[in-house]
C-alpha cells in the first residue's frame, strides 16, 4: 500500500488551474523527485501536501485512509515536514533551542525551568540515530550552509517523519556538502521514510530517485520509472515536446556598433562568478537561465547596483570603472528591475512622481520643479502607454499590475535610455500588456536602442530575441543566433553546464 | 483633466480619508472652542493668540527638523542635546563679546556640521538611526555639560543678545516672524523642489529610489545636518529669549517635537510628515499649554492631557485609514 496517494488532485486560483487533476503515489522508503520549470505547479503540490493551502478538488489518502489538513499542523502530525529552501532557523539560537523550537522543552522538577541537560542528551540520541555530527552548541548563524539544512532535517525527524518534503536542499551547498546529504538521505530511505525530492539539478535528480514527475503548466505530464531515467528523457517531457516557432524579427545586421560589454565579471559576494557578453545596437539580446543562475545578479552589478569585484564593463567601449544606478541613468542604461512592487516603484506616490523620479533635475529651474512641463511630459506617456488611470494624480498602488509595469516602462523611457536592461519585465501582467510590452521593446531596438531581456519563461526568450546567452552557476555559457532553435536545445544547455560549473 | 483631478482629491478626501485628514483639524478647533468658553477673557484674545504664536516658534522650528528626518524614514534623536548645546554656545559666544549674528550663526554651523557627523555615521555604516542618533544626543549632553561645568549661563551677557527673543515688530515678536518664515521656506522647499520630492521618494521607498539612480546617502546626510541645523537655530533662540542658557535646557523639546510630527502627519497628506502638518501639531500642543495654564491646571495634568490627545490623534487616524 502507498504511503501517500493523491488523486486528482486541483488547485484554481481565480481562473488559473495551478494544478490540474493530478494523481500521484508515494510509497515507504521511496525517494520521488518532482521537476518543472517555474510555475509548473512544484511549489503549489508541496503547499497542498503540508496543509498551507486547502485542495479545490481531489482527495488524499494516508496509508489507505482518506485525509484532508486543515492547517499545516494537521499535516505534521501524522508525520509530514517540509524543509523549505529559506530555512526556517532562529539564526541566533543554538542548534538544540532550534531543535526544540516546535516541540515542548522538557521541564525540571516541579516544573520549574527549562531541563538542558535532558535535551541535550534527547538531542544526542537522535544524532547517534542518525549518525550526525552537528555542532549543537553554536548558534545557527556559525554554522555551515550544509549544517544548516541537516538540523532542519533533524528537527524534522524529532517527531517521527514518515514524509520528508525537500525543496531545492542543495541551492545553496558546495558539491562536498551535498554529498552529505545524499548519505544522510539513503540512510533516511533505508529506515523506511519517504522522501519527496525538489531539485533544478537533474544529475541529482537521476542519482538519488526512484521516481521522477514531471510537472509542466500544473499538468502532470509523467511519473517515469528509476530504469527510464536519462537526463534526455526528463528534459524531453519537461518541454512537453513542443517545438516552439519564434515569431520571423528582421534580421539582424551584421557588424553593429557594440554598446554594452561585460568581460570576465565576478561579483564580490559570489553570485555571478564569470560573465562574459556583448550587447549591440538594434538587438534584442535574450538572457536565460535556471534559478540561482545569477542572471538577476548580473544585471544589477551590471547597473550598479551589486558590489564588482573583478571583470570589466564597457558601454560604448568606455570603461565603466566604478558603476552607480545615477551614473547608468545618466550615460543612457535603465533598468527595468524583477521586483516590481520593491525595487521599481514607490507604491503610496503617484504616476506622475513615480515617473519622473530619475530625471526630476531635468524638471526644474534652479531647483524648483517646473511642475507644468513635468505634467504635460507625464501625461503624454501616458497616453503613449495607453495607461488606464483616473488621471496623473492617482497612486500606483491602485492600478492593476499591467498598467503599474506601463508606468515602470514610460518611466525608464523618460531618461531617453539607449539600453534597456528588462529583468522579468511581462511577469505578473495581462496578456496584452504583455504584447505592448513585447511592441515597445522591439519599436526601440529597431530604433538602433539595445534590449537585454532577461526572463525564466524560455517560450518568451525564444518569441523575443535576437540572439540568446545562457547563464549557468554565475557564468555565461553559452551564446546561441536565435535561428530555429526550439527549446530542448536551451535546457540541454542549462543542464548539462550545471554539473561542471558546480565541480569547478 | 484638471477637472478631472479636482474630483479625484474631493472624492478621496470626502470618502475615505474624511476622518484621517480633518480629524486633527476638528480636534483643534474643538480645543480651541473649550478653551474660549472655559476662560473667555484671558483665552480668546488677540493678545493671547499672538502669545501663543511666540510661545509655540522654538517648538515649530525644531519640529520641522525632526520632520525632515522623518521625511526619509529615520530619526533624529539627538535635537533636544543639539539645542541645549546651540543655548549654551550661542549664551557663550553673546558672554564673550561676539556680534549678535555671530551668537547664533556658530552654533547654526556646529548644529549643522554635527547632524552631518550623524548622517555620516548612519549612512556610511547602514546603522539604525534610532540608536545613533540617541548615542550622540548623549555625547552631544556630554560635552555641554563639560563646556559649561553644569551651570546656568546668564553672567555678562548684553542687552544685545536679547534683541531676537524680546523684540517685537508692531506688536508681533520677531521670534513668531522667524517661525513663519522658516515654515514657509521650507513648506516650499518640500512640496515645490526637487529636494523634497526626492526625500519623499526616500521615505516612500528606498530601494525604488536608490534603482531611480537617487543617491540615498547624500539626502539622508542633507536632512540629518538640518535637522542638527534647526535644533540648534532653536537653542541659540530660546538663549536669546531668556537671556541665558541652561546646560540641558533644549532636552524637554526632542518628545514634544515628535508628538508634533506625528500629529502632523495626521493631518494634510496622511501618514507622510509634512512641514504644515508639523506646525499644526505644535500649534495643538502649544494651546494645550497656553489654555491649560490659564486655567490654572497642574504642570502635571498637562502632561498627562497632552498625551491622551496625541495617543487620540493617532487611533483616530488609523481607524480612518482602515476603513
Amino acid at each position: 500500500m502507498a504511503l501517500l496517494q493523491i488523486e486528482q488532485l486541483t488547485k484554481q486560483f481565480g481562473v488559473n488551474k495551478a494544478l490540474d487533476s493530478i494523481n500521484l503515489e508515494i510509497g515507504q522508503g521511496e525517494v520521488h523527485s518532482l521537476v518543472g520549470e517555474n510555475g509548473a505547479g512544484k511549489s503549489t503540490l508541496i503547499k497542498m501536501l503540508s496543509g498551507v493551502y486547502p485542495p479545490t478538488s481531489g482527495t488524499l489518502f494516508w496509508k489507505g485512509n482518506e485525509v484532508s489538513f486543515e492547517s499545516p499542523k494537521d499535516s505534521k502530525d501524522i508525520g509530514i515536514n517540509v524543509i523549505h529552501q529559506d530555512r526556517q532557523l532562529v539564526s541566533y539560537f543554538t542548534g538544540l533551542e532550534n531543535l526544540y523550537l516546535n516541540n515542548p522543552y522538557p521541564k525540571k522538577k516541579m516544573g520549574l525551568g527549562i531541563d538542558w541537560k535532558a535535551m541535550y542528551k534527547a538531542a544526542q540520541r537522535l544524532q547517534d540515530k542518525w549518525g550526525m555530527d552537528i555542532p549543537l552548541d553554536i548558534p545557527v548563524s556559525k554554522m555551515t550552509p550544509s549544517e544548516r539544512t541537516l538540523l532542519e532535517i533533524l528537527r524534522a525527524m524529532m517527531s517521527d517523519s514518515n514524509l520528508l518534503i525537500l525543496d531545492e536542499p542543495t541551492a545553496s551547498l558546495t558539491d562536498k556538502e551535498s554529498e552529505l546529504l545524499f548519505s544522510f538521505i539513503e540512510r533516511l530511505k533505508d529506515q523506511g521514510v519517504a522522501i519527496v525530492y525538489i531539485s533544478h539539478r537533474l544529475e541529482e535528480v537521476i542519482r538519488l530517485s526512484d521516481r521522477v514527475t514531471v510537472l509542466t503548466g500544473g499538468k502532470l505530464m509523467a511519473t517515469i520509472e528509476r530504469s527510464q531515467l536519462t537526463k534526455e528523457n526528463l528534459i524531453r517531457y519537461m518541454t512537453g515536446g513542443k517545438e516552439i516557432k519564434s515569431t520571423r524579427l528582421p534580421k539582424m545586421q551584421e557588424h553593429q556598433e557594440v554598446l554594452l560589454q561585460a568581460k570576465e565579471l565576478r561579483s564580490v559576494d559570489g553570485s555571478i562568478k564569470n560573465v562574459n557578453f556583448e550587447l549591440r545596437k538594434g538587438e534584442i539580446l535574450g538572457i536565460y537561465g535556471l534559478a540561482g543562475s545569477g542572471r538577476t545578479e548580473c544585471m544589477e552589478a551590471i547597473y550598479g547596483l551589486r558590489k564588482i569585484a573583478d571583470g570589466e564593463i564597457y558601454f560604448k567601449n568606455e570603461l565603466r570603472s566604478k558603476p552607480t544606478p545615477g551614473s547608468s541613468i545618466k550615460q543612457g542604461i535603465v533598468l527595468i528591475p524583477e521586483n516590481r512592487h520593491e525595487d521599481a516603484l514607490i507604491m503610496d506616490n503617484t504616476i506622475m512622481e513615480n515617473m519622473t523620479l530619475p530625471i526630476l533635475s531635468k524638471l526644474t529651474k534652479n531647483g524648483v520643479m517646473q511642475k507644468k512641463s513635468e505634467l504635460s511630459l507625464v501625461q503624454k506617456e501616458m497616453a503613449r502607454f495607453k495607461v488606464k488611470a483616473v488621471n496623473v494624480n492617482q497612486p500606483v498602488s491602485e492600478l492593476s499590475g499591467g498598467n503599474q509595469q506601463k508606468v515602470v516602462f514610460a518611466k525608464a523611457l523618460m531618461s531617453n535610455p539607449l539600453v534597456y536592461i528588462c529583468d522579468e519585465p511581462t511577469q505578473a501582467v495581462d496578456i496584452m500588456t504583455r504584447a505592448d510590452i513585447h511592441l515597445f521593446l522591439k519599436e526601440q531596438a529597431s530604433e538602433g536602442k539595445g534590449v537585454i531581456f532577461v526572463s525564466s519563461d524560455l517560450h518568451e526568450i525564444l518569441e523575443i530575441s535576437d540572439r540568446i546567452i545562457i547563464f549557468s552557476e554565475g557564468e555565461t555559457v553559452a551564446e546561441l543566433v536565435n535561428d530555429n532553435l526550439n527549446p530542448n536545445d536551451i535546457l540541454d544547455i542549462c543542464y548539462l553546464n550545471q554539473k561542471e560549473a558546480v565541480q569547478g | 483633466m484638471n477637472a478631472n483631478v479636482e474630483t479625484y482629491k474631493k472624492t478621496i478626501n470626502f470618502n475615505k480619508n474624511m476622518i484621517s485628514s480633518y480629524g486633527t483639524i476638528f480636534a483643534g478647533i474643538a480645543i480651541i472652542l473649550i478653551f474660549s468658553l472655559l476662560s473667555p477673557g484671558s483665552f480668546a484674545t488677540l493678545d493671547n493668540l499672538i502669545n501663543i504664536t511666540r510661545q509655540i516658534s522654538f517648538l515649530v522650528i525644531i519640529a520641522i527638523g525632526a520632520t525632515l528626518v522623518m521625511s526619509v524614514k529615520e530619526f533624529d534623536l539627538s535635537i533636544g542635546a543639539m539645542a541645549s548645546l546651540g543655548g549654551v554656545v550661542a549664551a557663550k559666544s553673546a558672554a564673550s563679546g561676539l556680534p549678535l549674528f555671530l551668537c547664533i550663526l556658530i552654533p547654526v554651523i556646529a548644529g549643522f556640521l554635527i547632524g552631518l557627523i550623524n548622517g555620516a555615521i548612519i549612512t556610511r555604516f547602514k546603522v539604525l538611526s534610532f540608536v545613533t542618533t540617541l548615542a550622540m544626543g548623549t555625547i552631544i549632553g556630554g560635552f555641554t555639560f563639560w563646556f559649561t561645568g553644569g551651570a546656568t549661563i546668564f553672567e555678562n551677557i548684553p542687552a544685545s543678545f536679547k534683541f531676537i527673543g524680546q523684540t517685537n515688530l508692531g506688536g508681533i515678536p520677531l521670534l513668531s516672524v522667524i517661525m513663519f518664515l522658516i515654515v514657509i521656506s521650507f513648506w516650499y522647499v518640500m512640496s515645490q523642489t526637487v529636494l523634497g520630492r526626492r526625500f519623499y521618494a526616500i521615505g516612500g521607498n528606498e530601494r525604488a529610489s536608490q534603482v531611480s539612480g537617487i543617491n540615498i546617502g547624500k539626502y539622508k546626510n542633507i536632512a540629518f545636518a538640518l535637522s542638527g541645523m534647526l535644533a540648534a537655530l532653536t537653542g541659540a533662540l530660546l538663549a536669546s529669549r531668556l537671556g541665558s542658557a541652561h546646560p540641558t535646557g533644549g532636552d524637554g523639546f526632542f518628545l514634544n517635537a515628535y508628538a508634533a510630527v506625528f500629529l502632523g502627519m495626521t493631518v494634510v497628506r496622511s501618514g507622510v510628515s509634512n512641514v504644515i502638518g508639523t506646525l499644526f501639531g505644535a500649534a495643538i500642543i502649544g494651546i494645550m499649554a497656553n489654555g491649560l495654564t490659564i486655567l490654572e491646571i497642574p504642570t502635571f495634568m498637562q502632561n498627562v492631557i497632552t498625551g491622551i490627545i496625541i495617543i487620540a490623534a493617532l487611533i483616530i487616524q488609523k481607524l480612518g485609514r482602515d476603513s
